[in-house]
């Protein structure tokens, strides 16, 4: 760097006349030069500018120049300032200039020589010149490492905040190397997945999470690596042991040392989507039910009258009547199937106060006649009303559908028996109404009882949809009730019992009937042994 | 529950033939009399004619439904029993008005419980007046 600027030269001499001569002598150097008379003059200037050189002379009146040069010594600024002595060769003199070891020091001798003047000077002003220039450099230099710091915090300083907010994130974020073992773990992941961070750091990604590629492993792999990023559903096992299906989306770090993964748990999305469709898909049967109901009732019940006018009808041979028959029985399993599968009954619009005890007597008043002629012996116990809040339709269905599995069970005739009572221990809070069928008919085989309340399972081969039980328990537990069963041998054969409870609430959260076809899910069942009653 | 049907006549109201001949000629084998009407209006005419016990009503019909019907019936006459029978499988609202509403799946044998039933009630309140 060629520093053009003029360096200062001080001139102290109390001789006006030498200091002309210096100013001529040194003139062709092209520098600044200054003149000072007294030392108290040279230290003004001195105050004043930045010196290269400080011409003196030594013997002065009132401060010589040794003096003034031990007064700069002591000051912090001009304790490096380069001095030239102008003196006699004296011993002492010289002795004494040998003493100032700091700063740069010589001496001229007089008389002067122009050029030896000229040569000293210009030394010191270039070894000025140069120390300025790297005083520069140096300044430059350390405000640009302050610069490059300043901007490292910065950075660290955003590096914290990002860091902070993978923490807010709630996906997991993880970042593994190319062998699977991770490195870092946010606390989106340690909620999701359940593990520590502290546990999980540097064990392999995909054992710890049991993950199940849809394709499998090798081809994400394969579809990363070629296109930096991949995206799919995973189905991952939780530290409790839970599965979970997540939205993964994988990305290579910027040099390829590591893989990104950022994970969000759709698992009760993808559940809750699942129930949707299923509810459209049962909304719209119950749309094709309703219609395909009305325009098979009308006719249905046609034909159901013209086989009933033919039934025994004089003109008929044995054999005419015959087929008549068998018409006619398919066509009752036919308005069976229908009652069933669509001709659900809608009800009053509000929920009314049922006596489940008199709705039994209802249906047993219905049958009575078949009852008898099957030879099956009715036992009543209503130990209480069992009074509820209600659909009456509903709820007499799904007495019809027990009563009548129990009749059918014994073909050979047997014991009906009927308990209506209030269960023990009595609940303060909320009291419940159990109903018990019982038959003693064939008995349920155990390799049936998983099931029983599945739609279309039946043991029946010739009537019987299937969709009974699971109908009836569907209203059952809208009621918030449940249902359960024991089959259990006897001396003389089976016993069966079906017990139903119903909270005896006040049911304001019904607001209408079950709908045609209510949603199934396992309940649990009792088959085999006593339940102690 | 015997059903008495000596001397009791039944209105029974549909607007298609073969559903209104097959009720009529089942009620008939039952000992009933039938007389038949193919709409509401019709079915109002005849019975100001007297002479009918019991009105049993389709629901679906062009022009009145049966629970048109059935409360213009009740409003001029609240001691007639009127029955819908239907083959649609929701209640209407209004079906309260009726006695009875029942299914056109039920068969036969429902119909005549149900006519026989309302047919007594009906016996059994005016005893009591």
């Amino acid at each position: 760097m060629i520093d053009h600027d003029r360096a200062n030269i001080l001139m102290v001499d109390d001789q006006p006349g030498k200091l002309l001569s210096y100013e001529v002598i040194l003139a062709p150097l092209g520098e600044n030069l200054i003149k000072a008379r007294t030392a108290r003059e040279a230290l003004d200037q001195l105050l004043r500018h930045d010196f290269a050189v400080v011409l003196m002379d030594v013997s002065m009146p009132e401060i010589d120049g040794f003096e003034l040069a031990d007064m700069l010594r002591q000051h912090p600024r001009f304790q490096k300032t380069a001095i030239i002595f102008i003196s006699g060769v004296h011993l002492s003199d010289l002795d004494r200039i040998k003493g100032y070891e700091s700063g740069a020091v010589d001496y001229i001798s007089v008389p002067v020589i122009p050029e030896l003047l000229r040569a000293k000077v210009s030394v010191f002003v270039e070894l000025h010149r140069t120390n300025r220039q790297l005083e520069r450099l140096n300044s430059d230099l350390e405000r640009r490492v302050e610069e490059r710091t300043q901007q490292l915090r910065e950075s660290e300083e955003l590096l914290r905040e990002r860091a902070d907010l993978l923490e807010l994130a709630s996906e997991a974020i993880m970042v593994r190397d190319l062998k699977g073992i991770i490195q870092f773990w946010n606390s989106g992941a340690e909620s999701l997945y359940g593990w520590r961070r502290d546990e999980v750091l540097g064990k392999p990604l995909h054992e710890v999470l049991q993950t199940k590629f849809p394709g499998g492993y090798e081809s994400a792999q394969a579809a990363l690596t070629e296109t930096g990023t991949w995206d799919g559903n995973l189905t991952q096992i939780t530290r409790d042991g839970r599965e979970v299906v997540v939205a993964c989306r994988k990305a290579f770090k910027a040099g390829g040392s590591a893989i990104l993964e950022i994970n969000r748990d759709i698992t009760a999305q993808l559940k809750a989507e699942d129930a949707l469709r299923k509810n459209e898909r049962w909304a719209a049967m119950g749309r094709v039910a309703g219609i395909i109901a009305h325009e098979i009732n009308n006719p249905l019940e046609s034909i159901t009258n013209t086989f009933y006018l033919l039934r025994d009808h004089p003109s008929l041979d044995e054999e005419a009547r015959y087929y008549a028959q068998l018409g006619e029985q398919e066509l009752h399993r036919v308005a069976h199937i229908t009652r069933q599968t669509l001709g659900f009954y809608r009800e009053s619009e509000r929920p009314v106060e049922v006596s489940i005890a008199s709705l039994l007597d209802e249906i047993l008043e219905l049958r009575l006649r078949r009852l008898e002629f099957e030879n099956i012996t009715v036992e009543k116990k209503y130990r209480d009303k069992g009074t509820i809040q209600g659909f009456p339709v509903e709820l007499k269905q799904v007495f019809l559908n027990l009563i009548g599995n129990a009749v059918q069970a014994m073909p050979e005739g047997g014991r009906l028996r009927l308990h209506v009572f209030e269960p023990w221990p009595r609940n303060i809070q909320q009291s419940l109404v159990c109903i018990s069928i019982c038959d003693t008919g064939s008995g349920i085989d155990p390799e049936h009882a998983k099931h029983l309340f599945e739609p279309f399972f039946t043991t029946k081969s010739t009537k019987g949809t299937g969709l009974g039980l699971w109908i009836s328990k569907g209203i059952i537990q809208k009621y918030g009730g449940s249902i359960r069963f024991r089959s259990m041998p006897v001396a003389s054969g089976h016993v069966t019992c079906f017990q139903v409870l119903l909270p005896n609430a006040d049911f304001r959260c019904i607001e209408e009937p079950a709908q045609a076809f209510p949603q199934a899910d396992p309940i649990q069942v009792l088959a085999g042994g006593l339940d102690g009653r | 529950m015997a059903a008495d049907s000596t001397g009791v006549t039944i209105l029974c109201v549909d607007d298609e033939d073969l559903p209104r001949t097959l009720r009529k000629l089942i009620l008939e084998k039952q000992g009933y009399q039938v007389i038949t009407a193919t709409s509401g209006e019709e079915a109002l005419r005849l019975l100001d004619r007297g002479g009918i016990h019991l009105v049993l009503t389709d629901q679906l019909m062009p022009g009145m439904v049966g629970t048109e019907l059935t409360k213009l019936v009740k409003s001029t006459k609240p001691g007639m029993p009127v029955i819908l029978i239907s083959g649609v499988n929701e209640i209407p609202p209004d079906a309260i008005f009726a006695d009875r509403f029942i299914s056109k799946v039920g068969g036969p044998e429902l119909l005549f419980d149900t006519v026989a039933e309302v047919l007594a009630s009906y016996a059994a309140r005016t005893e009591t007046e």
